[in-house]
């Protein structure tokens, strides 16, 4: 799947004027969710790959496309930063955010800054794959088609005592006169 | 004079830390935040993320932290000043329910791990400055067996007892 992703992932880094020693970053966002519902986990996956040849420095990552009022953050943080990202080197960071309204939300891409090398002065900036468009289904939705509902079978049950438990209790009834008069004769 | 010359040793070893470029942490306060993916259906891989905020003692501000991840070294995520985040995921399969431990380095225990590594050892033997403990209860992948086929079979069951003793009377 790694590898998969790698051909995909687009070059979109601004190349610096000193390609033979930099360092170049690569990467990727993804949401590892099936299903994106609201007031449940959003999982946001971000890897960043050193695909240059030499140690990147003071590597920022932010993520400014999950406004506070729409996304709730349970766990990770959208603004974090390495020290340095060696040669050939990935490291991947997760956030976990919670959804707190149904709808269409388009999921952009988020900024990664960093040195190419120990000596420049100028920060490089690139992004990171978008995951596009993806709706957020609404709770009540997602519960019809995939919760247990444990309380409409037990409802029913009880809703069908009435129609089976007449019957058998006519059944009974009639059975145990009969069984007593067999034991009379 | 030998008594002189002792103190001044242990006074240069005592300070010799201090003096060192390498940041380290002595006495850390560590609090930790652990999450870890809870339904399948919400992740296509379980991922665990640990949030710590650390205060050392010696009041290093410039902490560069190191993780032990499942016997893979990572750098700690810095997301503030003396907060840290670390984390990692893989298939549901492979992160089953139980206890992880996740070691944390500074730059010293970092490359003494290196070093351990690449003399053959899994690096195991090096202190760490604090761990933390991360309790998966493992990732909920749907009931064993659906509710309806349980009503399904309960019907068929009050059918058959029905169908039985009514071919009993018949008889």
């Amino acid at each position: 799947m790694k590898s998969l992703f790698l051909l995909v992932v687009a070059f979109v880094a601004v190349r610096s004027d000193n390609d033979d020693n930099a360092a170049r970053l690569l990467a990727s966002k993804s949401i590892l969710n099936q299903f994106i519902v609201e007031g449940k986990e959003l999982t946001v996956e971000y890897s960043i790959y050193n695909v240059g040849s030499s140690q990147a420095y003071n590597v920022e990552l932010s993520d400014s496309s999950f406004p506070e009022e729409d996304f709730q953050r349970v766990s990770g943080s959208l603004n974090v930063k390495w020290d340095r990202l060696a040669v050939g080197a990935n490291v991947s960071h997760a956030v976990i955010l919670k959804p707190l309204r149904p709808g269409y939300a388009n999921f952009t891409a988020a900024q990664v800054k960093y040195y190419p090398t120990e000596e420049s002065q100028a920060q490089q900036v690139g992004y990171t794959t978008a995951p596009g468009e993806a709706g957020i289904v609404g709770l009540k939705d997602y519960e019809r088609r995939f919760s247990p509902h444990i309380v409409d079978w037990a409802t029913f049950a009880i809703m069908t005592l009435p129609s089976i438990g007449f019957p058998f209790l006519l059944w009974y009834r009639s059975k145990s006169k009969y069984d007593v008069k067999h034991k009379k004769n | 004079m030998a008594t002189s010359t002792k103190i001044l040793a242990l006074a240069v070893l005592a300070v010799l830390p201090l003096l060192m470029n390498a940041s380290t942490c002595i006495g850390p306060q560590v609090t930790s935040n652990v999450y870890t993916t809870s339904e399948a259906s919400m992740s296509i891989s379980t991922v665990f993320v640990v949030e710590v905020a650390v205060k050392c003692n010696n009041g290093e501000k410039d902490l560069l932290l190191f993780a032990d991840v499942n016997g893979h070294m990572v750098p700690a995520t810095q997301s503030g000043t003396g907060k840290f985040q670390v984390s990692w995921s893989d298939e549901h399969k492979k992160l089953p329910a139980g206890t992880y431990g996740v070691r944390f380095f500074d730059e010293e225990g970092y490359n003494a791990v290196r070093k351990e590594k690449r003399s053959g050892t899994d690096g195991s033997a090096v202190t760490p400055i604090f761990t933390v403990n991360v309790k998966h209860s493992g990732t909920w992948t749907g009931p064993y067996v659906q509710t309806e086929f349980v009503a399904t079979c309960v019907a068929l069951l009050v059918w058959y007892m029905a169908y039985r003793s009514k071919s009993f009377l018949m008889s």
